[in-house]
């Protein structure tokens, strides 16, 4: 390595130059509205604060919360800065280096907190997550070291979603609530073959191509995936045998459309369920608000519907149904100039709070905080269901993080993805490449 | 006669070739004049149940398909003359003066090439926020796009095939190194100058990484960027019909422009009189 | 060859030397005014990422210097070997195929034929339209069960025809097809106005003396088309082996990791947002993958300038013989790296396709010797 030092030495230099101050800058970026050091009012002292969001025009919870909060801080003005929702992560990622990130950071995939926690670019808020409510569910999915990073203003969950004609005019009876995996299977089967027999084309049910459909279900399930000592992180997947037979089984017979005409058809779920291609659908509960408007809109078919809980795989938890679903949540920018740290920190308060919750409510969005009045509210728009299951599925249930929160996360989540192609595509038998999968994540293989 | 039939012959082939090759096109038109939900099923349906004639009037007003399509030919045409103007300029400084250094220097510019953009975009991002040229306007994705390799590259072949004679003689005529470029090799390099021109513009109008991420302002969107605020997250609602109406609406000024531009490709030195 | 040597003979030294400052200058004018962007825009992040390479750098925090550490751990890593043979195995075949058609394309489409402009145009075509509604339309074609193709292949007595996009098998020759079908009338473009500086006066006089087609285009086509051949193969190798867009919107690397190439397996590392392959965004670690895919292409760059100068014999060579024998050495022994370890029938498929394709330069190399002396 003689020739290394000098060579290091010349790269440092090119770096001072292209990347100096990267680590500290941006500082400057955020011009100061404020009387700069006083850092306590919040009553009366102007404030603005930028905060990211995304596709605004048809996703109206930023704007929400804005308008909710001017309410109660009227000093505090919340200017939106729009992104492109599939590659967010990566234009946040590119405006943190710049130091043009904004002072309020929406996390739109809680996966991504270890990252940017670990690179400095979020602000430890341990002290806001201290004082919530004990009812906001989802705030642990931020916790990186055992800091908080970050304060969940939504907590979906994956239900259920059938079509009531659909299962009327095959003549089968509509979910009880008391569902397990395999009830779910044969229903599907004999929806498929009751269907085709009064002369509708839809199937018994759609899986979508997503890992997370059937993985979630098998992580939150079975998979102790918050546990550092359970099979999801150190990897053993045999736990996910049974959910893949069970889908290869559907596809196979017919029951659900097949992977691989999903992927080469590049069908969505929107119209698969819309258009009434399928009787039944696992989906998150972000789903609600835009079949409700698509229905609206005329985009969608108009059919009554309803909302069931989430299979479970034997009948000791259907009291409390285990499913799974991803917070979305803020953080603060660890930049953001410290005069207005503190309006940040009481935006993010108010986010999680019941008032909060209720103003999302109000636009189909599952919040955080549930409670009878929040269910109430979501359940008084237009177009929703009425049933007492569908209500009971919104509001009770245990739901578990997607993933938890960890450095080797997005690699083991990478691992499993190519495996979930693999297996339903039919490349690969499920057994063999769940082993294969398995063994890379023990032998940290990426 | 049997050179008819294999000219008949010919014909059938190249339009059954042609029509390969449209196919993806004619989806595009089919799917544009779908509703949202029906662009994607299965089994696949190539011609809508009922044509949403109406979607060409939306993309209009209910999305700035002026401002974008304004956008994207501002800067198409803007990155092809800056292109073609310094990167010929440079050609002709690498194959026409002999200095120290020179062919390493060339290799310096062709081996970039081979690195991957998404290594080095970030680091690039830095240095041009730090330089201040991030959010201002088109620019950074006119200097991002200019000063490529390929034009410099593409021009050096060319430059080589017109004969040293032609240069030597007007320098004997008294012009000067500038002049031979301005005067001898920019009239003989018709097709040259068209392809890199045209696959220039094509390759600013299609960008969509670029703009992506250093074209923020929705004032400053380009089709490709505004095209995609059709789509939504995998939780909302896409507009996957206007979303193809946009892409018809934005391969169409460039398939004008190639169909009366390509009779450039055939003229040039082979009908400038040139005695090689 | 240097233009601006006056023709006298007698030169003294000094003279020599004012002579090289001035065309250091001149030539320098010359670039300068590209150069100065380049530099500024491309080479200096460049360099930075070549020396991040050598860190643990994550994009947000300080990178530190961790020597070899990232290189190990890719020699270690499956999915990057299994990358770098993919990669191959993408490239090779859509090299010789994407060139081949263009350039058959492109002496198709120079003749006189009724209606050319919209053949031409037709051949381009693909090339202009959005790459979302060729991946989505390649993929209905190729679907299993209701594309076209397989219902053709069914059709023609075709008993289990393959899987194609969702077949761990058969994904990566589906890719092929579609990276030909997209790329040969960019690079017939190029090839045109190649032709086109073919003075037609050979072609006459080789009518005259009854040269047949294939006489003519060995003779007089080829050798004409030298430069653009080389600027073709240069610009479509290093394409071809950091094929990214095509793989992300046809498969995302799938089915299982059977399509993963290096550009993909970079992207992942780092600002990858796709669902099947989130950005774990080690860009220090993916920085090394750069560097690693950076010699893959370079060797074949320099390959082909050692060949393009060969060939060219009005100008000295300057490249050693040994240099030459120990790229050609080089790229064999990456070649059967990734050929050794890849899927099935990999060893002697790509030893067999290097043998083709050195053993067509070379022919290419005597063709012109032959015709020069």
């Amino acid at each position: 390595m003689k020739l290394g030092k000098p060579l290091a030495a010349l790269m440092a230099g090119a770096l001072a130059f292209g990347l100096a101050g990267c680590g500290s800058g941006g500082t400057t970026s955020t011009p100061t509205t404020t009387a700069a050091g006083t850092q306590t009012a919040t009553a009366s002292a102007p404030v603005t604060l930028t905060m990211s969001g995304w596709s605004l025009k048809t996703t109206p919870e930023f704007q929400t919360l804005v308008d909710a909060y001017k309410k109660v801080a009227p000093n505090v003005t919340i200017t939106l800065k729009e992104y492109d929702p599939n590659t967010y992560e990566q234009l946040m990622l590119t405006d943190m280096t710049g130091g043009q990130a904004p002072d309020i950071i929406t996390i739109k995939q809680a996966k991504y907190t270890w990252q940017w926690a670990t690179g400095n670019a979020l602000m430890d808020v341990s002290d806001v997550v201290a004082g919530l409510s004990k009812d906001v569910t989802g705030a642990a999915s931020y916790a990186v070291n055992g800091k908080n990073y970050g304060v969940p203003y939504r907590q979906d969950s994956w239900l259920l979603f059938y079509n009531k004609d659909l299962f009327d005019a095959a003549g089968v009876a509509v979910p009880d609530g008391k569902w397990t995996w395999d009830t779910y299977a044969s229903t599907a089967k004999d929806l498929t073959t009751k269907l085709a027999a009064a002369g509708k084309t839809a199937l018994g049910t759609y899986e979508h191509s997503w890992q997370s459909t059937l993985q979630g279900f098998a992580n939150a399930q079975k998979g102790d995936n918050t546990n550092p000592a359970g099979p999801y992180m150190t990897g053993n997947y045999t736990y996910m045998q049974p959910y893949y037979d069970r889908a290869l089984d559907l596809q196979n017979s017919g029951a659900q459309v097949a992977y691989g005409d999903i992927s080469t058809n590049k069908l969505t779920y929107q119209a698969q369920f819309g258009k009434q291609s399928t009787a039944m659908m696992l989906m998150g509960s972000w789903y609600i608000a835009t079949l409700v408007s698509q229905q609206t809109s005329g985009d969608a078919d108009k059919f009554t519907w309803g909302m069931a809980p989430a299979p479970q795989v034997d009948s000791s938890t259907v009291s409390t149904p285990v499913t799974f679903g991803d917070p979305t949540g803020m953080g603060i920018n660890a930049k953001i100039d410290p005069s207005k740290l503190q309006a940040a920190k009481d935006f993010l308060a108010f986010v999680a709070s019941e008032d909060a919750a209720k103003a999302l409510a109000g636009i189909g969005i599952t919040p955080s905080t549930s409670s009878d009045a929040v269910t109430a509210a979501v359940f008084a728009t237009a177009g929703m269901p009425s049933d007492a299951l569908s209500k009971t599925a919104y509001q009770v249930h245990k739901t578990m993080p997607e993933n938890p929160s960890g450095a080797d996360v997005m690699n083991i989540s990478t691992v499993l993805g190519a495996a979930h192609t693999a297996i339903m595509s039919g490349s690969a038998d499920a057994t063999s490449e769940l082993a294969t999968a398995s063994q890379k994540v023990k032998d940290k293989d990426w | 006669m049997s050179h008819r039939v294999g000219k008949a012959i010919l014909y059938v082939l190249l339009v059954v070739f042609s029509a390969f090759l449209l196919v993806p096109f004619f989806w595009m038109i089919m799917s544009s004049l779908k509703q949202n939900l029906d662009v994607f099923s299965v089994p696949i349906r190539w011609i809508p149940k009922v044509f949403q004639w109406h979607n060409y009037v939306d993309v209009w007003t209910k999305a700035d398909m002026g401002t974008w399509l304004k956008n994207t030919l501002l800067l198409s045409t803007i990155v092809t003359i800056l292109q073609v103007l310094t990167g010929s300029f440079a050609a002709y400084g690498f194959s026409r003066v002999r200095f120290p250094g020179r062919d390493a220097l060339f290799l310096a510019y062709v081996a970039t090439i081979a690195v991957p953009w998404q290594a080095y975009m970030i680091p690039q991002f830095i240095l041009m926020t730090r330089l201040g040229l991030t959010g201002k306007w088109l620019w950074p994705i006119i200097i991002l796009q200019t000063f490529g390799a390929f034009g410099v590259f593409l021009m050096k072949q060319f430059f080589e095939t017109i004969p040293e004679e032609l240069s030597e003689s007007a320098r004997l005529d008294g012009l000067s190194e500038y002049g031979i470029w301005r005067r001898i090799m920019l009239p003989l390099s018709g097709p040259a100058l068209a392809s890199l021109a045209l696959l220039t513009f094509v390759n600013t109008w299609n960008d969509y990484m670029g703009p992506l991420i250093y074209l923020r302002d929705r004032a400053n969107f380009t089709i490709q960027v505004g095209l995609k605020t059709f789509q939504a997250d995998p939780q909302g609602s896409s507009l996957d019909a206007l979303l193809f109406t946009g892409s018809v609406l934005s391969v169409l000024p460039i398939a004008v422009i190639f169909l009366f531009g390509q009779r450039f490709f055939i003229e040039g030195i082979a009908t400038s009189g040139l005695k090689g | 060859m240097s233009t601006t040597t006056p023709a006298p003979v007698r030169q003294t030294a000094h003279r020599a030397h004012k002579l090289r400052r001035r065309n250091t200058a001149l030539g320098w004018s010359f670039i300068a005014p590209n150069f100065i962007g380049f530099a500024v825009i491309t080479l200096v992040p460049i360099i930075l990422m070549f020396y991040m390479a050598f860190t643990d750098w994550n994009a947000l925090g300080t990178p530190h210097w961790t020597g070899l550490a990232n290189f190990q751990r890719l020699a270690r890593n499956s999915t990057f070997r299994a990358a770098v043979a993919q990669t191959f195995y993408y490239a090779i075949p859509h090299i010789i195929l994407t060139g081949v058609i263009a350039l058959a394309l492109a002496i198709l489409l120079n003749q006189k034929i009724r209606g050319v402009a919209f053949f031409r145009a037709a051949a381009f075509f693909p090339y202009i339209t959005s790459i979302v509604a060729i991946a989505i339309v390649w993929n209905l074609l190729f679907s299993p069960k209701y594309g076209p193709v397989n219902q053709f292949l069914t059709w023609i007595g075709v008993a289990h025809p393959p899987g194609w996009t969702v077949s761990s098998t058969w994904a990566m020759p589906a890719l092929i097809i579609v990276g030909t079908w997209r790329e040969m009338g960019y690079y017939m473009i190029l090839f045109l106005a190649g032709l086109q500086t073919i003075p037609r006066e050979l072609y006459e006089a080789a009518k005259v003396d009854g040269a047949s087609g294939w006489r003519r285009f060995l003779h007089i086509t080829w050798p004409g088309l030298r430069p653009t051949t080389f600027f073709v193969t240069v610009m479509l190798a290093i394409q071809s082996f950091k094929v990214f867009d095509l793989i992300q919107v046809m498969t995302e690397g799938g089915p299982g990791t059977s399509t993963y190439v290096i550009s993909f397996f970079i992207f992942q590392k780092s600002i990858g947002v796709s669902s099947n392959a989130p950005g774990t965004g080690e860009f220090g670690y993916a920085s090394a993958a750069s560097l690693i895919l950076f010699f893959i292409c370079l060797t074949f760059t320099i390959l082909q300038f050692i060949v393009n100068q060969q060939s060219d014999l009005r100008k000295p060579r300057w490249t050693p013989v040994p240099l030459a024998l120990g790229l050609v050495a080089f790229a064999l022994a990456v070649a059967s790296f990734a050929s050794g370890y890849s899927l099935g029938l990999g060893y002697l498929g790509y030893l067999a396709l290097f043998v083709v394709c050195f053993g067509f330069l070379m022919i290419h190399v005597r063709i012109l010797r032959r015709r020069q002396q």
